[in-house]
């Protein structure tokens, strides 16, 4: 598939799932924002990287939970790409996915429900907010958000984090069914256990040999195996498709 | 035996932020110094790196030879070995914490000295340092000491009379660097039969002998101070003949041709161990191939293929899959493809030397042309290259692999069949992974037994041996010691110069 021309916003793509789907969408062409909160150095890398290849990339910082921050950014991508054809809402609130240290029901605050809807859910509010306005004048755009297998098997029970991102998946059907006359469509991809991120690295190797037991294809999710669905949904082949959630977890959940 | 990109570069200067971190590769007894080092540059995934080497010479070891064991006999020699137990445990309980600095740095940097995965490197390194700590090193030595204090002092025997363990005065060991971490193993029993410990390391894992005298270092430095690990070239005789000349004994590691280099130094009234190749395979009964069962059996046999790239001697070779389960040794073969082509993505191999991609083709190739002549063998192999291979003959057999993932998987009508192909590597055989049923185990282990296999464990544990296991067949601190006995004679001899005897 051939982005050329395209611009795409990723969120949180200085590491892990948001750095590999931004370089994918580098490799295929488009001008890719690899937007970051805090690791300038990290970011700097993935443009870097993109270069090389031959694509364009800039890093933005913003903090997607800031409503003056992700203003400010559509703004600059605006400035310096023209449009903004495709976004992907990929930040969150920092999470250590660490099934021993995890709270339990019991002891988890409202305050850290709080902490992940913003993060998740306010973040991509703020960015769509920000975005649809410039999509609704190019006649169509792409909106794709992260979500988590999680909500459909809480294999870990990570309350405010798996919450969070239920309501994400709410929040896009309805963003869907109001925007598709509008030529966009709103998609989530829902990923399982992804290996190796920094926000994984604290989930036991007995954890994940459990998971791969029960997965078909017989090994954890990469951020590659993300970047696929993701691409797909920007692609001209996914114009029709609107409102839908993937799971991309190698078979471990089917819905 | 892992190759890398060593190069060697001058001491980084000029720029500052751009200049790399220094990690001596040497540990010493305190008051040795050298003159002058040379750097290896090594870049890797977490930036930059110079191993510095100090520039050996012939005066320069004698006097480290000297020092370690004069501290040895001022220090070590008296221990109990409860003591050392307790100091070697200290040190372990630190590798045992995430956050301590040299378990980083060594997760850190060993990726990118061996090229092994980082994640590899990390999960079999704390698993390997766990089997150290003080309830292990006390089964160690019960399992081949009666009672660990005839290391201390002499004690009574069962028959009469008293014995007393001595361990040599010092040991030179020659690492390996196929497998990181092993040459602690080889301290820890130095340690244990109070010797001093001269360790030459491999350049292919210069670094966690090092890392472990360091972590010595912190717990009790008169302890470390009786061990000396150096790096230099294999075969340089003006530095090794003093050595070998010096200690009384030698335990190798390697290949062969590099073990039998060094025996032919060793001169036959000192104590000679060696710990060269070694060929090992896993066996699969029907009743770990019922349709609830032959996934994960799968699964644990690539694990055993996979980590560290079937570099230590622990890695199978082959593996011979019975008939009568859910799916048959060429199902088995099929899953076994695919199941390291996932191990390739997860945990991809490291990276291998020309030798050693050829031989890996060769073998391919040497196949795919029996199965056109009409032999019932197929190679199943990774597209992109030699990341993995499978090669499945229907035939009953054996074959050795050249490794780095590359493994034969024969078919057979009944596992007992089996110990008679594996015959002719008599002299090579260590491990049989393998799984069968309660029943047949026993039967089983006493053909391989008789075959001359000296290991056999559960298929997923192939590269991973328990505490006091007998390493190629033999004793481990045994092998080390030697024995003086006061003869009951002596003692009754005694009892009558005993002034207050009636």
């Amino acid at each position: 598939m051939d982005f050329h021309g395209k611009s795409v916003l990723v969120t949180g793509a200085s590491r892990g799932i948001g750095a590999t789907i931004a370089r994918s969408f580098g490799e295929n062409g488009a001008n890719v924002v690899v937007n970051f909160l805090q690791n300038e150095g990290l970011a700097g890398k993935v443009v870097e990287d993109i270069r090389a290849q031959g694509g364009e990339a800039i890093a933005i910082q913003a903090d997607v939970t800031k409503p003056a921050d992700v203003g400010r950014m559509a703004e600059r991508i605006i400035d310096a790409y023209g449009s903004l054809d495709i976004v992907v809402n990929n930040a969150l609130s920092h999470y250590s996915f660490n099934p021993k240290t995890r709270k339990t029901a019991w002891e988890i605050e409202w305050d850290d429900y709080r902490r992940q809807i913003e993060g998740s859910l306010g973040g991509a509010y703020h960015i769509c907010k920000a975005a649809i306005p410039h999509m609704k004048q190019q006649n169509g755009g792409r909106i794709i958000n992260i979500v988590t297998n999680l909500l459909d098997f809480p294999v870990v029970p990570y309350h405010d984090y798996t919450t969070a991102k239920s309501a994400l998946l709410g929040y896009s059907r309805n963003l869907a069914a109001e925007l598709g006359a509008f030529g966009i469509t709103v998609n989530c991809v829902a990923p399982g256990l992804t290996y190796p991120t920094d926000s994984s690295r604290e989930t036991q190797e007995e954890v994940r040999e459990a998971i791969i037991r029960l997965t078909p294809m017989g090994r954890l999710t990469m951020p590659g195996d993300i970047a696929g669905g993701v691409l797909f949904f920007a692609s001209d082949w996914a114009s029709f498709i609107t409102g839908q959630c993937l799971r991309i977890d190698g078979g471990l959940v089917m819905t | 035996m892992k190759k890398n990109d060593i190069t060697k570069a001058p001491a980084a200067t000029g720029d500052r932020t751009n200049q790399p971190e220094i990690l001596p590769v040497y540990a010493v007894p305190r008051g040795v110094e050298f003159s002058s080092y040379t750097d290896r540059l090594i870049e890797g995934g977490s930036g930059r790196l110079l191993l510095r080497l100090p520039c050996l010479t012939p005066e320069i070891m004698m006097d480290i030879m000297h020092k370690v064991a004069e501290n040895r006999k001022k220090y070590l020699a008296h221990l109990k070995t409860a003591d050392i137990v307790d100091k070697i445990d200290a040190a372990v309980q630190k590798w045992l914490n995430p956050e301590y600095e040299l378990r980083r740095q060594a997760e850190t940097w060993l990726p990118a000295i061996t090229d092994y995965d980082p994640e590899m490197i990390r999960l079999e390194l704390k698993r390997f340092m766990r089997t150290f700590r003080k309830k292990e090193l006390l089964r160690f030595l019960d399992e081949e000491f009666d009672q660990a204090a005839v290391l201390d002092e002499f004690r009574p025997r069962k028959s009469g009379g008293m014995s007393r363990a001595y361990g040599p005065e010092s040991i030179f060991h020659v690492f390996s660097g196929n497998v990181p971490g092993l040459p602690v193993w080889s301290l820890v029993m130095g340690l244990l039969v109070k010797s001093g410990n001269i360790g030459k390391t491999s350049s292919a894992e210069p670094l966690m002998a090092v890392l472990f005298v360091r972590s010595l270092y912190e717990v009790d430095a008169d302890l470390a101070d009786t061990i000396a690990i150096l790096p230099w070239k294999g075969g340089t005789s003006a530095l090794e003949e003093p050595v070998i000349a010096a200690v009384d004994a030698v335990i190798a590691y390697g290949a062969d041709s590099s073990v039998e280099r060094i025996r032919e130094q060793v001169p036959g009234s000192k104590r000679f161990l060696r710990y060269g190749s070694k060929v090992s395979m896993a066996m699969v009964g029907r009743e770990a191939l019922t349709a609830d069962r032959f996934g994960e059996t799968v699964h644990r046999l690539a694990d055993d293929v996979s980590t560290y790239d079937q570099q230590g001697c622990l890695s199978p070779h082959a593996v011979v899959v019975e008939d009568g389960g859910a799916v048959s040794a060429r199902q088995f073969a099929q899953l076994l493809a695919a199941e390291l082509q996932r191990c390739e993505e997860r945990r991809p191999r490291a990276a291998v030397s020309q030798e050693e991609a050829l031989a890996i083709r060769r073998v391919r190739n040497q196949y795919e042309l029996a199965a056109l002549n009409g032999e019932s063998v197929t190679v199943y192999s990774s597209k992109a290259g030699t990341e993995w291979t499978v090669i499945y003959h229907q035939e009953q057999g054996f074959a050795p692999s050249p490794l780095n993932r590359t493994i034969h998987v024969f078919g057979c009508t009944a596992l007992e069949d089996a110990p008679s192909y594996i015959e002719p590597y008599r002299e090579l055989l260590q491990t049989v992974g393998i799984a069968v049923g309660p029943e047949r185990l026993q039967q089983l282990a006493d053909l391989l037994g008789t075959a001359g296999v000296n290991r056999i464990c559960a298929i997923g544990k192939m590269s991973r041996t328990p505490a006091g296991w007998h390493h190629d067949g033999r004793f481990n601190l045994l092998d080390l010691v030697r024995w003086t006995d006061i003869e009951w004679s002596a003692e009754q001899e005694a009892e009558r110069y005993d002034p207050d005897a009636e």
